[in-house]
């Protein structure tokens, strides 16, 4: 199977149709087939750093050849019940919003393929993409978080018990 | 040995020498995978790390050779230059690559 069909079906789920001559939809094209890669979806089209952040150059190749199929969403593929779960979340999260969408494939490939410390990441967004303003790389960041690192049990137990004395005080304060 | 180094030295007439700085190559090299996707005056200046200068010095040599072209872009309201290689950028690009891959004996 072409491995672009599989993409084409994730981008009809979440309403894309990329004009490869607009900059933005070429952008969003590969930070979106990214954070599905960091995710754990295998399209065939992994990411490297590159100067534009993480990047597939095959997937560049794709969309030029196969630009009408992107556009139109033309694809027989269908995505099952937990792809579509996926689709869901990242258009929640991130909607289709360019600088979000490259800040948190940045954030997210640093800390997930290079593994890097939380800090570090953050510093390497900060270097590649100077550009975007400090709230603007935070948001990206929190929304690379949200997507990408499910809760552990032990984090569960740990806010569990970081909030317990808030909690048990706004309890007490209701019996009065 | 020496004949094959001269015969390797004398296939460089057949390169641009003007290619031939570290920035120009690193240019040449980030923009060429990119292919016509491109990248814009300020994702080169920050992933590789060169002053406005000599930044924009280099870009207009290689656009003058004819290796890159550039346009005018809007991304999010705000108005940015992009940049990318054209096919005889890509070419000078593999006969440079291939030439270098000899040069350094690459694989042997």
């Amino acid at each position: 199977m072409d491995r672009r069909k599989k993409v084409i079906a994730f981008f009809r789920e979440l309403g894309f149709h990329p004009d490869i001559t607009r900059f933005d939809d070429r952008l969003v094209a590969q930070k979106l087939v990214c954070l599905l890669e960091l995710k754990g979806v295998d399209l065939g089209y992994p990411c490297s750093i590159y100067v534009r952040g993480p990047y597939s150059p095959d997937l560049t190749k794709d969309l030029y050849e196969f630009s009408d199929e992107f556009e139109h969403n033309t694809t027989e593929t269908r995505l099952n019940a937990r792809e579509k779960g996926t689709a869901a979340q990242l258009e929640r999260i991130f909607g289709l919003k360019p600088i979000l969408l490259e800040v948190g494939a940045t954030y997210g490939h640093y800390t997930m393929r290079e593994k890097y410390s939380p800090r570090q990441a953050q510093t390497q967004v900060k270097r590649l993409k100077p550009f975007y303003s400090e709230a603007q790389v935070a948001l990206g960041i929190s929304k690379a978080k949200e997507f990408l690192f499910e809760p552990t049990g032990k984090d569960l137990t740990e806010l569990k018990k970081e909030t317990s004395i808030w909690q048990n005080a706004s309890l007490k304060s209701l019996e009065h | 040995m020496q004949n094959d180094v001269l015969s390797i030295l004398n296939e460089s007439q057949a390169l641009n020498a003007k290619i031939f700085s570290l920035v120009r190559l690193k240019l040449l090299a980030s923009l060429a995978v990119l292919g016509p996707d491109g990248a814009t005056y300020r994702e080169l200046k920050a992933a590789l790390d060169i002053s406005d200068g000599v930044l924009y010095s280099n870009l207009n040599v290689l656009k003058d050779v004819g290796y890159l072209s550039s346009e005018k872009i809007t991304f999010e309201g705000k108005e940015l230059e992009l940049f990318t290689i054209t096919d005889e950028g890509q070419e000078e690009w593999t006969r440079t690559r291939i030439w270098l891959c000899r040069f350094l004996q690459c694989g042997e």
